[in-house]
């Protein structure tokens, strides 16, 4: 005879033994309802929080012990992607005083430990990109004769293009590394035809020069145009539009005017 | 005429740790600092991170997903969010290993759990060699994952099967209590006792 199975609604309290979910929390083998509600209990226990921490050091190292290294070009993507991924600020003090603040904890942690994919990241990436495009697109168009106003107006629908491109459904991220020192990480959305491409750690070029960004393929050569002088380590984030099949994304070390052939041979070359 | 200097130069073997033991330090070298300092924006700090957890990270994500790409990408996810909420690590609630290993395998119990279709997993399980089935490339830490092997090993059979297919397949209490034909109060159970005598035997807190 089977026995007999809780029903769903039943909530879970001191007297129906919470604790016995406990295991199965610590080790996430448990569904979302569920684990929706061991959390919404949790958060009133102060007894269970710590069992879950002291159960967790135990799990943490279940993990540790299967350490693999991985591959060495994972650094350098995660290191490129940090770089244009803002972070979120610390909790502040809440304003109900010290004991309720354990038990607010536990949810909290639980909500941001829910899984939101990276799109969702992009979009407050976008954001921290917003900030840094006014400035950027303010030296990109700053030789233009366009007035202080013009210059502003095209910087926030650059934003807002970028933006766009970020949180596209089909946006996909790629990293390249730059010959002669650098990384480049670009966000790339086939429908837009469009990309989003930064860079961090290019090596300094004298002042007569710069990096000019090119799309290269089948529909032939086009220049995106002279990359913007990186404030510190980052650079860009520059878009470039009208991508056709077969381009390739590539960088050259040019004259600081630019030019309108590429000089052999490219810094960059990225299969879009 | 020799002059014996005691203990001198002989150069020490790099031989395994003796001291079995003693309790695992809740935490390399300052792990917990580095990720005050990451909430900074340190990124020199968030490169040290990365060389202390990576491998940890990638060796139980692809433990968990098995397969090497979707692995990578959810080990990029898992770094990129350590980077993007190390201010919302608090030392007082437990190591800073023990957060973010909790991060990594809830990430990749998650895509685990939304991407792949049932039958495919229950066919992959049933033809893998659970308890001890180890990814064979580069694993590291061999002190550490014998001293794993010991504790899981002074388990009761039901524990170890419960906290493997758990921990490392990814299953819920309820797949697992179907997988093992044992009632679900009982698999509760089990998984609790098991951790309860892994952290002990483990030496954590």
């Amino acid at each position: 005879m089977k026995p007999p199975r809780l029903k769903l609604p039943v909530p879970l309290t001191r007297r129906r033994e919470p604790h016995t979910l406990a295991g199965a929390y610590a080790m996430d083998a448990i569904s979302a309802p569920d684990r929706t509600r061991f959390e919404r209990h949790l958060a009133r226990c102060e007894e269970c929080a710590q069992e879950i921490a002291s159960l967790r050091e135990a799990t943490a190292r279940l993990a540790t012990a299967s350490a693999v290294t991985p591959p060495p070009d994972l650094k350098e993507r995660v290191m490129a992607a940090a770089a244009m991924t803002r972070q979120q600020p610390p909790a502040t003090a809440p304003a109900d005083g010290p004991a309720r603040t354990r038990a607010a904890r536990a949810p909290r942690a639980a909500t941001w430990l829910a899984s939101q994919g990276w799109r969702v990241r992009l979009t407050v990436a976008a954001g921290a990109v917003a900030a840094v495009v006014v400035f950027g697109a303010a030296v990109v168009f700053g030789t233009s004769n366009g007035t202080m106003r013009q210059q502003l107006h095209q910087a926030q629908a650059s934003s807002q293009q970028i933006a766009a491109v970020l949180t596209a459904r089909d946006a996909t991220m790629m990293t390249g590394t730059v010959t002669g020192g650098g990384t480049v990480t670009i966000v790339r959305s086939h429908s837009m035809r469009e990309l989003v491409f930064t860079a961090a750690g290019l090596h300094a070029l004298p002042a007569s020069r710069g990096y000019e960004l090119w799309l290269i393929g089948p529909a032939g050569d086009r220049s995106v145009g002279m990359l913007p002088l990186g404030s510190g380590h980052m650079t860009g984030p520059v878009i470039a539009s009208g991508l056709r099949s077969g381009d390739h994304l590539a960088l050259s070390a040019e004259p600081a005017s630019g030019t309108s052939r590429p000089t052999m041979p490219m810094m960059l070359d990225l299969a879009l | 005429m020799t002059t014996a200097s005691p203990g001198g130069r002989t150069p020490k073997p790099p031989g395994t740790p003796r001291v079995r033991e003693e309790a695992i330090p809740p935490d390399p070298v300052g792990l917990d600092v580095q990720i005050g300092l990451v909430a900074r924006g340190d990124t020199a700090a968030f490169d040290a991170v990365y060389e202390q957890i990576a491998s940890s990270v990638f060796g139980i994500v692809r433990r968990v997903i098995r397969d090497p790409a979707q692995s990578e990408e959810v080990t990029q996810d898992v770094l990129l969010e350590i980077w993007r909420n190390a201010s919302k690590f608090d030392a007082e609630r437990g190591s800073a290993t023990a957060w973010v290993m909790t991060l990594a395998h809830r990430r990749a119990v998650d895509r685990v759990r939304s991407v792949q279709k049932e039958a495919e997993r229950e066919r992959r399980v049933a033809t893998s060699d659970i308890p001890y089935d180890e990814v064979a490339e580069a694993v590291e830490s061999n002190f550490e994952r014998e001293r794993v092997r010991r504790c899981l090993g002074s388990l009761t059979e039901l524990q170890r099967e419960s906290v493997t297919l758990a921990y490392y397949g990814g299953y819920t209490y309820g797949q697992v209590a179907g997988l093992l034909g044992v009632p679900t109060g009982t698999i509760k159970t089990r998984m609790r006792d098991a951790l309860i005598r892994l952290r002990d035997c483990l030496g954590v807190t």
